[in-house]
Parts: C-alpha cells; structure tokens; sequence
C-alpha cells in the first residue's frame, strides 16, 4: 500500500521542461488567481477599518491603520468561539458520516450493479433536485415530534442525507469505470465483498472520498438556511447564522461583516488546505496493476 | 488503516453524542427567568436602552435572571411561528410590526391578547393614536383593530438628511416649500451633482415614491391603502402624480438613472462619504450618521410641503402564547416605557414612543424628537408602502427600477403595483 | 454500523481458499441511506405533495383545496417565463464552469504539475476554488461594491486603462444585469469542477500519456483523446448536478440584484420561497416546489440515463 505519486515516480524527460510556453502557462494562471482573489483582497480590506473611516472613504479604499476592535466586538458579541465548536461538530460529523454511505452506496450502485439502479439513483438524488424549502415544515413537525427541533443533531441527520446523495452519484459513477481485472484478481484470491470494498475499492478511490470529505466540510460549514431555521438557541448556532446577526432589518455593519467574515471563512480554508494533500496524494489504477 | 477507521468512528460518535444535547441545560433550576429576545445591535439607541432595562428589572426583581439572546433579523422573520408553535419560544421578544409580521402571528393565535394589561399600566396613554394603530390588530390581522397585541417602545419616520458643506458651495438655502425644494435641486443638478442619494434594490426608492404620493393624499387614502377600508385606486391622483413625478426626477437628474442597483447600505455610505447632499431616508440612520459623519456638517428638515410623511410606531414587544412568564414580561414592557429609559434611548439618537425633549440635552437629538411628536400628534404618521401586503416590498422595488431604468410608463408601473395587492385582498377574503 | 467494523482478519488474503467467498449481497449496503432518505428526504416530499393540495399558512389546520393551486400556477405566466433566465444560469453555472474546470484541470495536471511540482500546482488550486468557501451573502456584498456604476472598482480600473466608453451600470442596466450575474457566478462556481476534475485524473493510467507522448501527440490531442474519455464519469457529475442547483437556487441571484432591476433577473425558485416565507402560503409554495421539483427531475433523470447507456457502451 505505497501511495507514490505517478509524477514523482518517473525522471524529468524532455515533455517537462520549463519551455517559455510553459512559463506564459504558469504566468495567465497566476494572473487568473490574482483576479479570483480580488474580493478577498476588499474584503480583508474592510475588516481592518474603523466604521467612520469606512463611512467617509468607502468601502474600496486601503486601510490607513489596523482596526481590530470590530473582530474583537464581533467575537465576544457572538461568543464566536462556541459557534466554532458547533460548526466544527456539525460539519464534521456530516463530512464523516455522508462519506461512509456514499461509500456503502456506490458499491452496490457502481460495483455491484444491481438492478434498478438507475432509478436507485434518481430516487437518492431527490435531495438534491428538491428546492430545500420543501424540507422546512415537514421536518419541523417531525423533528419536534421526536424531541430534535432545535438540535444539532438534527442538522447533522438532515445534512447527512441531502450530501450524501451526491456522494453516492460521484461515487459510483466513478466506480462503474473500475477496472474489473483487479476485482477478478482479489476475488481469486479469495476475499469476500466487503474486504473487496476496503481492501481495494477505497484505497484505490482516495482522491476521489478525499474530494468528497472536502466538500462536504465546507458545504455543510456555508450551508446557512437549515441551520437558521432548525437551530433556534444561540448556544446551538453555527458561524453562518451567527453571521446573520449583523445584517439588520434596514442597516448592516459592512465592517464588521467583513471583519466577520474572514473570520468565519478561516477555518474553512484551513481545512481546505490541510486536506489539499489527500486530493493529488493517491495510488493511480496505473501503480496497482 | 483499521485504526484510523476506529479512530473516526470514535469522534464521530463523540461529536454525535455532543450535538444530541441541544437547547441547554436550563432544566431543574428553580429561580426564574426571564427569555428575552430582540434583534438590535447593542451599540444603537435601542440597543442601549433596553441593556439598561435589563439591569434595573434584574434589580427591581431580585431572583429572576434575563436570559437575553441577541438575534439575526432575518432569523426571527423567517421562523418566529415555528418557534412560537414549539416549547422553545421565549417569554417577550421584539417583532417587527404591520399585517404580514405582527398581524400574522396574531391571526394564528401565537401571540398574547394583552389588552387588559395595556389599559391596566396605562400604556395606551402613554402612545398617540397614529402610533398605536400598528399594535392592535383585528380577528383578521389587519392592524388597527381592537385588541392589543404588542407594545411599541419606539418610534421611526423619514427625513431629508442634507449636508450643508455641498449647500453652502452651490449657494443653497435650506427649503421650506415644496416648490423651494424642486429649485434647490434644479441648482444642484445643473452643476452636475446628483441632488439625492437612491437605491433602488431597496426600500430608498419606494420611500421616496410613496412620499411623493403621501403628499397628495390624506388619512382616509392611507387607511384604504393599508387598512382596506375601502378599494385603492391606483390610479387615482396622488398614484400617478408620484410615479409621473418619479420618473421626471429621473429625468432631469434629481435621482441617478444608474442608481438601480444600488442597495441602502451604499446610498448612506454615499451621502456619509459627501457625495450627494441630500438623502431622504428614516430615523434609522441617525445614531450612525452622528457617530460616523466626521468631515462635514449635517441637519434635517421634514419633506417639504407635506403633511404626512412615512414613518409609524417601530418594533413591537410581542408576549408569545406560549410564554411561561407572563407577569414578568409585561414588568419588563413596562420598565422600557419609563421615562428614563425613554430618555437613554433618546439620548442615544433614537426616537421614544414617551419621551420628554426637557430630558434630553443635545439640541439635534431634540430637533429629532420633536419633529417626531408634531407629526405623531397631527396624524402625519402615513406607514410604509410595503406594508398592505405580504412580498409587497419585492414588487415595489420592481416596479420602481423600471422607472429609474425607463423599461416602463408610470402608469404600467402602477397596473403592475395594483396586481398583487388585489390579488391579495381576495387572498385574505376582503 | 458495528458489522462494518468486525471485517475477517487480515491473514485471510493470503491463505487460498477452496471457493470464493462472496458475502452479503449487494443491496445491504444501501439500508443505512435507503432508512434515512425515507425519513429525511421521501416522507417530506411525500408531505410536501399534501400541503400542495391546501391552502395552509404553515400554523394551524390546512384547509382543503384540491387541484386549485396547481391551476392557478399553470396561468401564471411570470412563473413560467422567469425559467428563460434558467438557461442563462444554467449555462453560468454548469456549462462554462465545465469547460474552463476541463481545461484548467488538465493544464495544472498535465502542465503545471510536471513542470513546475506539485506545490504551484496546490496554490493555484487553492487560489481558484477559494470562492466556494466565501459565503455567498458576504461575496454578494463585495461584488456589489465591485461593480457599483460610481466609484465601483471595476469602473474605476476602466477609466484607470483609458476604457472609459466601457464603464456600465453592471447590475442596474435591464439589459446587462443578467450577464452580470452570469460572470459573477461563473467566478463562484469554477472552483468546483476543477477539484472534481483534478481528482479524477489522479486515476487515469499514466502510461496512457507515456504512449501518447513518445507518439508525439499534441497537448490538444491528448486533452481530446485521453483526458476527458477517461475523467467522463466526473464530467456526467459536474454537468448534472450544476444544472440541478442552476435550476434550483435562487439564492445568489437575489443577493445580487433581488431578481432586478424590474424582474430581468428573476427565476422560477424563488416563486417557491417567497410563498413558503414571505407571503406564508404555504401551499401554493408546495405546489411550485413540487412542480420544479419534477420539472428537475426529469431533466435528471434524462442524463442519468444517458450516462448509463454510455458506461454499457464502454464496458
């Protein structure tokens, strides 16, 4: 169970070169980034203002110092640090829990092929083609019948479900490509379906569940409109809807939702990062063989 | 491998377990207390205030603790009847007042009759008639009806912020008239600064139509609009003197042709940033630009020549059905209607339902409050235009962008506003 | 969950074994999802089909109104032109987003990576998916200020290069508002195939570009060639569920321009929202939701299938 990657593996033949063509490459996609990072520049820009200085000189100008009285005011206003936890504990748990039934799924829809999956399929995915109102009053009642309204954990179930379905169509789609000598192969050697699937399904399918990891964090950390509704007790909240505090009914406070929001989008990023590494550090089909 | 699966299995079990223990542990505790929840920040007059009246109920009621909760806008309007219709509701909170909110909520049977308690600690003296208006509600839930359901603390209305740096370069008086104002703004025009600071992705734009219409009409008009005490014609005289009128002032530049898309926020910021000398906009504004205007002086006058002017009661203290502490919240309702808290809220640049100018020292602050009560006492108070019925807001906002962008007549505009106002009478069965 | 857990122990592999042993069967491993779509996602839409059927202000009884809010929505002419902008974001957020993840995917794989190693390539990653994380209601905020007609940044960077005959009035022009918002969404929404697609070529053979290089192909013949037949399953997943949300959401439209200026941005979803929350009939609500809910169903279940005869078609 190596994991080297396939570039690292072999020497620098001619294709990889540095060739002026490859440097204009590398210097349109820096300008790109530079352009996609542009709000995140006024953004930064404006959680350092005072709200007078932001007031007289709008919201695109520099900073003429470093403000932090609106992060600390937004900090303590909110108790941020809970919101923290509870984003953490609900993003996570739905990252981890929809990656293991995406898992389950899609080996039965895209390796074990069985009947109907088609329609399997198209039935999962109504969680994503549902517009996500449609959820709020049925699962009001039912979550105040079994005591959840207002829980994180019904959050967690809730978001569970809805990302799951993607992971399950990601997934299997992916594995209905798998290559079928290599299940010939383990099956030969005498292992059943499930040490098939952990044995040789995941590892081979890492980028792919790292991707899905990933995404789930961060979705389910922005996700703002369930959240607003089914948690109703500040000490349940999470960033985003701890976020919507600022936005008044006919005023906001653009510094301190820009202060706010790097604030919120830090961990995010953090996270992102951290776990870049397990998007491109896989076992190719190609090293397996 | 393996470990690493039972690792995760074990925090994510972990986390399960400590998101399955929701709402707090406030159970088994046996002194009282006291849910509270409203949604304005702690730095605005309000915010102050009503701080200031939690402590003294806390002194005044040794035992009982205020479990206040500062809450999202947006939270509250979209699920306060869920919340309300669940264990989890709080004992008295701020709701925003008018048919489509307070009215609702009373219509579905979530919220308090207090009635008897009004007339009892004689809040109903203590507030206008013109204010009072949007706390009663009829079995329907129109407001001004005859129960009370809430208790205004505050109020708000609409006036021309003007910045007398930009009317002292272009050599302009402060106006009186109606016909001193169009002048003011023909000299500003004509040097090429747009006169007044729009946004017509919200509420500014509507605003200033609505005004031009208040203008033209009288009580009986706003109480068919709003009240459906009799039909609204929208065509009649003040309708389509407004959105004629509206879409002149676009023309000859009173108003910005490229001010679609501009949302409240940035037309302060424009008119706190010094560029545009007049912006027409609600008491709202207020504590900010005091705080936040540094580099030019600033004052106020009343839309000239009108005897109404947009403005009503502000929030409500609403007491949910639910509520376990009924006596306690309608203690803290009345601490909020004491005078010295009426007066913090004034001297923090918010405008008291009660009042007193005598308490409060700084003389804009004053101006403020006592241009408040000449209208409330006159009947001035003229509502929002929003307000009749329930996504109303997004179909002015509609209508009014097609005027600032001359994609419509004004009176296609008006057949677009009449729609769904009629389609919601017969919604509501009027 | 428990069972997952006690897998056979790791000498089994070695040992030969005289037959196969095969385990439980398939359809095992979907109870876990199946029991909470049925509670979560199923009994909701089931419901949801039921207050359809009523006039309801979501407290309180509903009260019976049979096929009246679907009649009155088949005459509601704003609801079904509004879906003409649907094509547009559709196209903003599935089709281009598709093809310039494609392209940029296979550039920093294919080029970047090799050349310039695996950490340029992670920080222009990182740099390009950024705005998936950004909370739409704060970027909403920004690109407002971005593309203000007065002292707007963009505006203003015109008039700095000499362009000013192209200053706009980004989001208040009718005409333009709608391109506005496409750009603004294709900027939200690249970041998305790109990671997609970047993890899909870490399983493409190496060897398969080994051979196409020593034949001296093209980059654009390998792109064509090798790079999207084999990434195809993720292409089929970002095309299908990007068209879904384009149809579905309304959110970030209405935080940039509210559905204006005048409704030239408008879409059908947030017909379904504003009912459900703004004017509280829920059941008319239900009734657009339902209606959309299998207006996108049908397209989904059109592409599914299509994606499923081309995978029999592979094998």
């Amino acid at each position: 169970m190596t994991s080297i990657s396939a570039a690292a593996r072999r020497p620098r033949p001619a294709a990889h070169r540095r060739t002026p063509g490859a440097w204009a490459v590398l210097v349109s996609l820096a300008v790109l980034a530079v352009v996609m990072l542009l709000p995140f520049v006024i953004i930064t820009f404006n959680a350092f203002k005072s709200p007078a200085e932001y007031s007289s000189h709008g919201p695109l100008s520099v900073p003429k110092g470093f403000y932090l009285q609106g992060i600390k005011d937004f900090w303590e206003r909110v108790d941020f640090g809970a919101k923290l936890v509870n984003s953490l504990i609900i993003s996570g748990s739905v990252a981890v829990l929809a990656v293991i039934l995406s898992v389950l799924n899609s080996y039965a829809l895209g390796i074990g092929r069985i009947k109907g999956r088609v329609w399997i399929l198209v039935l999962f995915l109504l969680a994503n083609t549902m517009p996500q109102e449609v959820l709020v009053y049925p699962l009001y009642f039912m979550s105040k019948k079994v005591g959840l309204y207002d829980t994180r954990l019904s959050i967690i179930i809730i978001f569970t479900a809805i990302q799951t379905a993607f992971g399950t169509y990601l997934l299997s789609s992916v594995l209905s490509t798998f290559p079928r000598e290599i299940l010939e192969a383990a099956r030969m050697d005498g292992a059943g379906r499930f040490r098939i699937l952990w044995r040789v399904v995941v590892p081979i399918s890492r980028p792919t569940l790292g991707v899905l990891f990933v995404f789930f964090f961060i979705w389910t950390w922005n996700e703002f409109f369930l959240p607003m509704i089914f948690l109703i007790s500040n000490e349940n909240q999470t960033v985003p809807v701890a976020l919507g505090v600022l936005q008044g009914q006919k005023l906001m406070d653009a510094t301190m939702t820009s202060a706010s929001a790097l604030l919120g989008i830090i961990p995010a990023v953090v996270f992102f990062l951290i776990f870049q590494r397990t998007l491109t550090r896989g076992i190719t089909v190609g090293a397996v063989k | 491998m393996f470990k690493a699966t039972k690792a995760l299995a074990a925090l994510t079990a972990g986390l399960l377990a400590l998101s399955a223990c929701g709402g707090g542990g406030d159970k088994g505790s046996s002194s009282k207390e006291l849910k509270l929840w409203h949604y304005e920040t702690a730095d605005s007059a309000m915010g102050v205030a009503w701080n200031q009246a939690i402590k003294e109920f806390e002194q005044t009621h040794p035992g009982v603790k205020v479990k206040f909760e500062e809450k999202g806008f947006e939270q509250i309007q979209k699920t306060a009847p869920m919340v309300l219709n669940s264990k989890d509701a709080p004992d008295i909170l701020e709701y925003n007042k008018g048919n489509a909110t307070a009215g609702l909520l009373s219509k579905q049977g979530l919220l308090t009759d207090i009635s008897s308690e009004v007339t009892k600690r004689g809040w109903d003296k203590m507030l206008p008639a013109n204010v009072a208006e949007t706390a009663k509600y009829d079995a329907k839930g129109i407001m001004g009806g005859d129960k009370w359901y809430g208790v205004p603390n505050y109020a708000e209305y609409l006036q021309v912020y003007y910045n007398k740096a930009l009317f002292d370069k272009y050599g302009v008086k402060v106006p009186t008239t109606f016909d001193e104002f169009t002048k003011a703004m023909d000299t500003f025009a004509g040097k090429g600064v747009t006169p007044l600071s729009n946004a017509g992705a919200e509420y500014p734009a509507q605003q200033y139509l609505y005004q031009l219409a208040l203008s033209k009409a009288d009580r009986p008009w706003v109480d068919r609009f709003e009240r459906y005490t009799g039909k609204t014609d929208f065509h009649d005289q003040a309708w389509t003197y407004a959105a004629n009128t509206f879409a002149d002032w676009v023309k000859k530049g009173y108003i910005a042709k490229n001010s679609s898309g501009i949302k409240a926020e940035d037309a302060g910021t424009a008119f706190m940033a010094g560029k545009f000398p007049m912006f027409f906009s609600g008491s709202w504004w207020y504590g900010r630009f005091e705080k936040e205007i540094k580099s030019f002086q600033w004052d106020t006058f009343l839309w000239p020549g009108s005897k109404m002017t947009l403005g009503s009661s502000g929030n409500l203290w609403v007491v949910p059905k639910g509520s376990k502490n009924k006596d306690l919240a309608y203690d803290f309702i009345n601490i909020t209607m004491k005078k010295e808290i009426q007066n913090t809220l004034a001297n923090n640049g918010g405008v008291p339902v009660a009042g007193d100018p005598a308490g409060v020292t700084d003389p804009k602050n004053k101006k403020l409050i006592e241009n408040y009560q000449t209208l409330a006492n006159s009947d001035g108070l003229g509502f929002y235009p929003d307000w009749p019925a329930p996504g109303y807001y997004d179909v002015l906002v509609a209508g009014t962008q097609k005027l600032i962008t001359g994609t419509a007549s004004p009176s296609s505009v008006l057949d677009g506003f009449a729609k769904p106002y009629n389609e919601n009478l017969s919604n509501i069965g009027h | 969950m428990t069972q997952t857990l006690s897998a056979p122990p790791v000498e089994a592999v070695h040992k030969p074994t005289r037959r196969p042993r095969r385990g439980l069967p398939y359809s095992v491993y979907l109870i876990p999802s199946t029991v909470l779509f049925i509670g979560v996602i199923l009994v909701p839409f089931v419901m949801n089909i039921g207050f359809s059927l009523t006039k309801w202000d979501g407290i309180g009884s509903p009260q019976w109104v049979g096929l009246d809010n679907y009649t009155k929505l088949m005459s509601d002419g704003a609801f079904w032109s509004s879906f003409a902008h649907n094509v547009a974001l559709v196209i903003a957020m599935a089709i281009i987003p598709l093809m310039i993840g494609l392209v940029l995917a296979s550039v920093l794989f294919d080029v970047i990576a090799k050349r310039f190693g695996p950490r340029t390539t992670a920080i222009l990653r990182a740099c390009i998916y950024l705005p998936q994380v950004l909370p739409f209601a704060v970027a909403g905020i920004v690109w407002a200020w971005i593309l203000a007609p007065e002292n707007g940044a963009l505006n203003a960077v015109l008039k700095a290069v000499g362009l000013k005959s192209l200053q706009e009035d980004w989001l208040g022009d009718p005409k333009l508002a709608l391109y506005t918002v496409m750009g603004v969404l294709v900027w939200v929404q690249i970041g998305f195939p790109l990671v997609v697609f970047m993890a899909g070529l870490q399983r493409v053979d190496p060897s398969l570009y080994e051979a196409a290089d020593i034949d001296g192909a093209s980059w654009w013949r390998k792109f064509w060639y090798i790079t999207i037949p084999q990434i195809r399953p993720e292409i089929y997943v970002v095309l299908l569920t990007c068209t879904v949300a384009a149809i579905k959401s309304f959110d970030k439209v209405f935080i940039l321009t509210k559905g204006g200026p005048g409704g030239a941005t408008n879409v059908p979803a947030y017909y379904s929202y504003q009912n459900f929350f703004e004017k509280t009939q829920v059941g008319y609500g239900a009734a657009i939701a339902t209606v959309l809910t299998l207006i996108i169903v049908v397209v989904m279940a059109v592409l599914v299938s299509r994606q499923n005869k081309a995978e029999e078609a592979d094998r």
